[in-house]
């Protein structure tokens, strides 16, 4: 790996985020390969990050800040990229279900999403099943990702997915859950297909599921 | 009803709660329930109605009290109180408290000024519930005065960005943090004026940081409003929400006199920890798969597991953190029951986990052909449960009422001939009260006259 590389690499570790943006300009004009540059780099890094937060050494704070070092170098190479190599995971439609403004959780998870390479559509907190299925359709997404913090709004999670097999796209997309009164158990009563319990794990089944 | 007081070999549930935060030994463990917009399902009110209005609230807290019997009781759970008067607006739920729905300075780095007067928002119609609470329950129960944390309030105030400030606004964040502790401080003493007896600082946002990032900016804060709390002359306890397991140590060092987990937390690991520092711990059974979607044997099987696991002293059990609405009361009661006589209740489960109870034994009477009507009260046992005891106190009034025209019989789940008879009579949920092998009432006590009424339809002459 390239010393600029790993200076990428560290500064989006680092939460830095002058100095992420400073030495992916300087990767680019020294010539570097820039889906290298997103990939060993950028990406490498998010997921460095969300394996040290699932290790308890990374919090909330750290992994914000290390998100917006990423951003703040993906801007920059982001025109040099060819089509959707930013975007070439898959697809998610992410939200807080209906009647839940808690949303911290769900950005971790979208912004780990997006350090891997999803393309994902954030539909905000407080998001009727509805809205699901209208991004479903207008997106083509693959995945629905949902999360609530209340045992009071958990229930909506099965209003949202019932809502998409009454709009015939229960097959075609998978659904993760997540949040703190969730189990898998919980989501295996409401029939989604998968359950993280972090933002980091989420990542992992997200990839899981687009690959089954 | 009569009124409950659950002695503890001669000691009320409030002195031994107290003698648990001086960090004496004890010859049992209190119970907390924190039943805070839970207390509005034991009377049919809704979150906005419980939250709001007095009269409904203090109503459901008593129906707390004397349903749970608990040695501490919360008066309020909404941590939503503060960031109200501060101007947060609030989004209001059926069956939760409200959240926070705008940050007033989620775009300007402003410290505010303003401290919550006694008279302002729904502040008011708490201190009047806490006086009147203390008045009529604080002999008995010990009353908690929840106030936000200051992590949490700045939260409430600033937003998501509250995480950033710390390395982008390190001495805005330090001003707004000291800002929420002469809030909170404040709020607090409103509440031991009114008459609390442990003040509970609640900040599920601790969970979220790093024990290094607690140490810069939240040690500080914390330890101020325990040391000013012990000053006052009242107990004080730490809410945390979600994993905070490596927090439990830096929590520790701010001094509270005790503190209280969710089920994200290991109990066992965190007890040695708060053994260490001679810091009392609560909790902390799970809100979701345990109370809420669990049975009754769950809630009481995870007690007396927890109780296996750690050493009484210094424990106090409670959920892990403010109840949902809909937790079935009965799950409560298993769990107030497990506390209170966790050897017979050990007894009990093992009896009714046994891979087949032997029903064989067990005569079930001839309903459809009996002289009189016959009630039967399948209880956790009326001695230690409070529920069961007013359960069987409805049902022998009526008994008494009735005098000679109707059979009355108790069957303890604590002995083992009536494990099997729980079993094989169907019965889910205990105390639960039987006409003439009729489910009738679980876990809601009837009223005298309607007990009456009811048994009286059953009587032919």
């Amino acid at each position: 790996m390239s010393e600029l590389i790993k200076q990428i690499f560290e500064a989006v570790v680092d939460g830095n985020q002058k100095v992420s943006e400073a030495k992916v300009k300087e990767a680019i004009e020294s010539g570097l390969d820039p889906t290298t540059i997103l990939n060993e780099g950028l990406l490498a890094a998010m997921s460095e990050v969300g394996k040290l937060f699932e290790e308890g050494e990374f919090f909330v704070p750290e992994m914000l800040v290390s998100a917006r070092a990423m951003q703040t170098g993906l801007n920059v190479l982001k025109p040099l990229l060819v089509n959707n190599e930013t975007k070439g995971s898959g697809t998610v439609v992410a939200g807080t279900v209906q009647g839940d403004l808690h949303d911290i959780g769900k950005n971790l998870v979208c912004m780990m999403l997006e350090g891997a390479a999803f393309e994902v559509v954030d539909l905000g907190a407080d998001v009727p099943p509805e809205k699901f299925v209208e991004a479903v359709k207008s997106s083509g997404a693959q995945i629905v990702a949902m999360s609530a913090l209340l045992t009071t709004t958990m229930g909506n999670m099965g209003a949202t997915i019932e809502a998409l097999k009454k709009a015939g796209l229960r097959d075609k997309v998978k659904v993760m859950v997540g949040g703190a009164p969730l189990s898998q158990q919980y989501a295996d009563q409401i029939g989604a297909d998968g359950y993280a319990p972090d933002a980091n794990k989420a990542v992992g089944l997200a990839k899981k599921l687009i690959a089954a | 009803m009569s009124e409950q007081v659950h002695d503890h070999n001669g000691m009320k549930g409030k002195d031994l709660l107290f003698a648990v935060l001086r960090h004496e030994k004890t010859a049992a463990v209190p119970w907390v329930p924190f039943a805070g917009v839970h207390a509005g399902k034991l009377k049919g009110y809704k979150g906005a109605e419980l939250l709001t209005d007095k009269a409904k609230l203090l109503e459901s807290l008593l129906a707390v009290n004397e349903l749970y019997d608990p040695d501490g009781q919360p008066v309020l759970f909404d941590l939503q109180i503060e960031a109200e008067i501060l101007g947060c607006k609030l989004l209001w739920a059926d069956y939760a408290p409200p959240s926070v729905a705008s940050h007033p300075l989620a775009d300007k780095l402003e410290v505010p000024t303003h401290i919550p007067r006694a008279d302002e928002g729904r502040l008011p119609m708490v201190l009047e519930v806490m006086r009147e609470m203390k008045a009529r329950v604080g002999q008995k129960t010990a009353l908690y005065g929840l106030v936000t944390g200051p992590f949490t309030l700045a939260s409430h105030l600033r937003g998501t960005d509250i995480f950033l400030d710390s390395m982008d606004h390190e001495d805005f964040l330090n001003d707004l943090l000291a800002y929420c502790t002469r809030v909170c401080i404040q709020v607090a003493d409103y509440y031991i004026d009114a008459g609390m007896d442990v003040i509970a600082v609640v900040d599920p946002l601790v969970s979220q940081v790093s024990p290094r990032h607690f140490k810069r900016f939240l040690s500080d804060p914390f330890t101020r409003i325990f040391d000013h709390l012990r000053g006052r002359g009242v107990f004080s306890s730490f809410f945390v929400c979600g994993d905070a397991t490596k927090n439990i140590e830096v929590m520790c060092q701010t001094n509270p006199d005790s503190i209280s987990i969710d089920e994200n937390i290991n109990m066992p690991a965190a007890k040695e920890i708060t053994d260490r520092y001679n810091i009392a711990i609560g909790g902390n059974i799970p809100l979701t798969t345990r109370m809420l979607l669990g049975n009754q044997q769950d809630n009481m099987k995870y007690v007396v597991d927890l109780l296996d696991q750690v050493s009484s002293h210094n424990l106090i059990l409670s959920p892990g953190c403010d109840m949902p609405y809909d937790v079935p009361v009965e799950n409560t009661i298993g769990v107030m029951q497990a506390v209170r006589d966790p050897e017979n209740t050990r007894l009990a489960l093992a009896h009714y986990q046994a891979a087949e109870v032997d029903t064989s034994a067990v005569e079930i009477p001839d309903y459809a052909h009996l002289s009189k009507p016959l009630v039967e009260v399948f209880t956790l046992d009326s001695e230690t449960c409070a529920a069961c005891m007013y359960m069987m106190g409805a049902a022998q009034r009526m008994a008494d009422e009735l005098a000679g025209k109707v059979d009355l019989v108790e069957y303890k789940f604590t002995r083992k001939e009536n494990v099997a008879r729980v079993v094989k009579m169907g019965v889910k949920n205990l105390p639960s009260l039987y006409i003439n092998g009729e489910l009738k009432y679980s876990s809601i006590i009837p009223g005298n006259r309607e007990l009456v009424e009811l048994v009286r339809q059953y009587i032919h002459d």
